[in-house]
């Protein structure tokens, strides 16, 4: 894109507004320098790089902004996500180094597509590049695309070639590169000054040239970025995204907006998909369903799973309640599933279903539970769908904690019967308040069990009482708010109705300071 | 007046009444499908999933001779209404060979161990917490149509009577027992219509003491602590769904409402209920105060 900062901040002007000179400014050493000019500002003769004063002086009306690096790169991200409906396989460039060399400056964002296999979806690679440059036009981006065997060639082509679509053959790079400016093999300025000096101006002058001298004097980048462009040396770019391995995409020859249409595109490519998966012996624990609308706009559902599966109607079920949130806007045009994580999972015999004793039926119930699991996380979210875990902590709060069902494919966490209790069992209660209620309690000095206390406007008269069960504090737990400072004392206690309580006095008897008293639990 | 008639209908009337006793069956049939029609009692006596509550007084009691594993059943009260469900969910998760137990409420945390002492194995609990009554509701329901459970259970204030008759088709449809736990702590609720099989209600009553006092070890001791015994529970049946029809023929008297002392024993899990005054001291034993 070769005035993405400046055609970005464009967005928020009316159309009237955006032919008017528009310039980025950055602090450098102290002073006040342009980053990126729009066309109208460059045709003024505001260049990149040099200072606000002199922009000033060539263009007094000149609109500034600060430049924001960050929203640049997000909208970039957003773009490259926007354009996942051509590959799954995108990429940043980021923007180019302010004063980094003579070439677009600060102003161009670049995008990396891998569309290696995906083109004839387009009808051609031309179709595509086109169709992509039209829709970053709509969305109020101008831009140039080069495609090559090497991304340095593509590079250097899309900045540096003589249409806004720039493609380069198979195996017929390195020609179309030759006739290239030097700045076009990713250098730093002062190295593209030097080989100018040198009389280097073209790619194709360093073809030729032996590489000792080159590498000895401009150092190994200039050989290794023509090595990138050139193919010779293989240049990895990290995807925005790890691809996934298994994708399914649907191109509507109309865009469509029904519910119904929509469901049925998405059965298909659910069909698609677990065939794949299948055949691959894999299921999927995480899915994306991404649906692009017409105006460039796209809506993505996530679902999961607690374990494996590749069942469509199981898969389709869990899509059903978000298919909701579709807003299909001006009609969709493409949907492309595609299946983020993946887990080993063998074939399961048909028969099993019948099996009716032994394994079978633990076995069944289990994935049925999972299946549960994978519906109540969809609607409610991980954090309302849990289970209990324990915890070694004697502090009853800390005891158990609960962890999302979704993540839990244990089933056995590890909750061993309680042997190290040396009195009968229930000695924890079946409710566990999760905050302690400080209650008024009559109990005899310095440490009986209470006698009376209220609760809730309620008096309650203690006729039994098990206890104490002392606590400590757990003092080796320095991080966190400290639970409890003082030693517990829990009672058992049961009132003259047969309610019975849990409740435990903080610290020991005082004089000068008497002790609290909380409600922690109840016992049935 | 068929006698004033011609003869011909004489022998019609004698044609017919001779095998009526004949064609019991068939009505008993029909009557059978007219109740399955209305999901009466016609699916809940052909029900083979029953379990036992540990005390023959109260499984008698039932008509299906213990409590259906397939429907939804109704706890009212407080903290020891959960204690019943608790014993309930155990022998019902028992009964599936540990199947998982789906636990629907809005507050309050389980508790992982106490759970344990009742015989619930925590981790088979499935925790949900809803943000209201519809969406326990719907977790309850998505709950009960997975026969791979053994139980859900669901905390709920109020339950339109739409959304009761749902439940227990799924549960009856799917061999899934359902409990809705009501707790009465907070205030007391109204005990309106509901498609339930089975209402309970079940409060606190006091334990019988253990005669020696083993609370309180000689280390802190001041006095003597009063052992609590094994929890007692009030235990009423208020309502048991079972067509009056069915009950009349047979001669039998399960509508009626039913209450029982009983105890719950921690060892076996099994509730037995306790005569009234057997064991029972005359007066509540106070807490001895000499150390005060």
């Amino acid at each position: 894109m070769t005035h993405f900062a400046t055609d970005r901040l464009s967005l928020s002007l009316s159309p009237g507004q955006r032919s008017n000179p528009l310039v980025t400014v950055t602090a450098v050493h102290g002073g006040q320098r342009i980053a990126a000019a729009n066309p109208a500002a460059q045709a003024a003769g505001i260049a990149p790089g040099i200072s606000l004063a002199d922009a000033r002086a060539l263009f007094p009306a000149l609109k500034i902004r600060q430049t924001t690096p960050d929203a640049d790169i997000k909208a970039l991200d957003k773009l490259s996500e926007a354009s996942e409906r051509y590959t799954p396989w995108t990429a940043l460039d980021p923007l180019g180094g302010f004063l980094g060399g003579g070439f677009l400056g600060g102003n161009s964002g670049g995008l990396w597509l891998d569309i290696t296999g995906c083109a004839h979806l387009y009808g051609g690679e031309d179709a595509l590049l086109r169709d992509l440059l039209k829709r970053l036009e709509t969305a109020g981006y101008s831009a140039r695309a080069g495609l090559a065997d090497t991304p340095g060639a593509a590079w250097a082509l899309a900045r540096f070639g003589s249409n806004s679509i720039n493609i380069a053959p198979p195996k017929n790079h390195k020609d179309q590169l030759a006739s290239l400016p030097m700045a076009g093999l990713r250098l730093d300025g002062a190295t593209v000054e030097g080989l100018a000096n040198m009389g280097l101006r073209r790619i194709g002058d360093l073809y030729a040239m032996p590489r000792g001298p080159l590498a000895s004097r401009f150092g190994g980048q200039a050989l290794r970025r023509l090595d990138q462009a050139t193919g010779a040396l293989e240049e990895p770019i990290s995807p925005r995204r790890p691809p996934p391995v298994f994708t399914a995409r649907r191109t509507f020859a109309e865009p469509i907006s029904r519910a119904e249409d929509i469901t049925a595109a998405l059965e298909t490519l659910l069909d698609g998909l677990c065939t794949d998966l299948e055949d691959n012996s894999q299921g999927v624990r995480q899915m994306t369903l991404t649906a692009y609308r017409v105006d460039n706009s796209f809506a993505r559902i996530p679902i999961g799973a607690s374990r494996p599966v590749r069942a469509p109607d199981h898969l389709m079920r869990l899509f059903r309640d978000k298919l909701t949130d579709i807003d299909p806007g001006f009609g969709i045009e493409v949907m492309v599933l595609a299946a983020l994580e993946t887990n080993p999972l063998t074939a399961r015999q048909m028969g099993a279903q019948q099996i009716e004793t032994g394994d079978g039926t633990i076995q069944k119930s289990t994935e049925n539970a999972a299946r549960l699991v994978d519906r109540l996380t969809g609607r409610l979210g991980p954090d309302h769908v849990t289970r209990l875990k324990p915890v070694a902590s004697h502090l009853p709060e800390r005891a158990s904690r609960e962890t999302p069902a979704i993540n839990t494919t244990k089933s056995d966490n590890g909750w061993t019967a309680p042997q190290n209790q040396p009195e009968r069992r229930q000695s924890r209660p079946i409710q566990l308040l999760s905050q302690p209620l400080p209650i008024e309690v009559m109990a005899p000095v310095p440490d009986g069990p209470p006698v009376m206390f209220r609760w809730r406007r309620r008096q309650h008269k203690v006729q039994r009482a098990e206890g104490p069960e002392r606590i400590a504090p757990e003092w080796w737990r320095t991080e966190g708010r400290p639970l409890t400072r003082e030693a517990r004392d829990y009672y058992r206690l049961e009132d003259q109705d047969g309610q019975r309580f849990w409740i435990y006095r903080e610290g020991l008897y005082r004089p000068d300071k008497p002790p609290g008293w909380y409600l922690h639990g109840f016992f049935a | 007046m068929a006698n004033g008639h011609s003869g011909g209908h004489m022998t019609i009337d004698h044609h017919y009444s001779a095998p009526l006793p004949a064609h019991t069956g068939v009505i008993t049939n029909l009557r059978r499908q007219i109740q399955t029609i209305e999901r009466g009692g016609g699916t809940v006596t052909a029900c083979h999933d029953v379990i036992s509550l540990g005390a023959p007084e109260i499984d008698a009691a039932l008509p299906w001779n213990g409590l259906p594993a397939s429907g939804l059943h109704e706890v009212f009260g407080d903290t020891a209404a959960l204690g019943f469900c608790a014993v309930l969910l155990a022998r019902l998760s028992q009964a599936k060979s540990g199947a998982p137990i789906l636990w629907c409420h809005r507050g309050d945390a389980l508790c992982g161990q106490g759970l344990q002492d009742f015989g619930i194995d925590p981790d088979r609990i499935i925790q949900v917490r809803g943000k209201n009554d519809t969406d326990i509701l719907w977790a309850m329901e998505e709950g009960l149509q997975t026969p791979g459970l053994a139980a859900v259970i669901g905390a709920l204030h109020k339950i339109p009577p739409i959304a009761g008759r749902r439940l227990q088709l799924a549960a009856e449809d799917h061999g899934v027992a359902g409990i809705l736990l009501r707790s009465t702590r907070y205030g007391g609720f109204q005990a309106n219509t509901s498609a339930a099989l089975t209402r309970w209600r079940v409060t606190s009553a006091p334990s019988i003491p253990l005669g020696v006092p083993l609370g309180i070890t000689p280390a802190f001791g001041i006095g003597p602590g009063i052992n609590w015994g094994a929890p007692q529970w009030h235990l009423e049946l208020q309502r048991c769904r079972l067509s009056a029809a069915q009950n009349k023929r047979d001669g039998l008297d399960f509508c009626r409402p039913q209450d029982w002392q009983v105890e719950w024993c921690d060892e076996t899990g099994d509730l037995s209920v306790v005569d009234a005054f057997c064991d029972r001291p005359a007066e509540p034993l106070s807490f001895p105060r000499a150390a005060l």
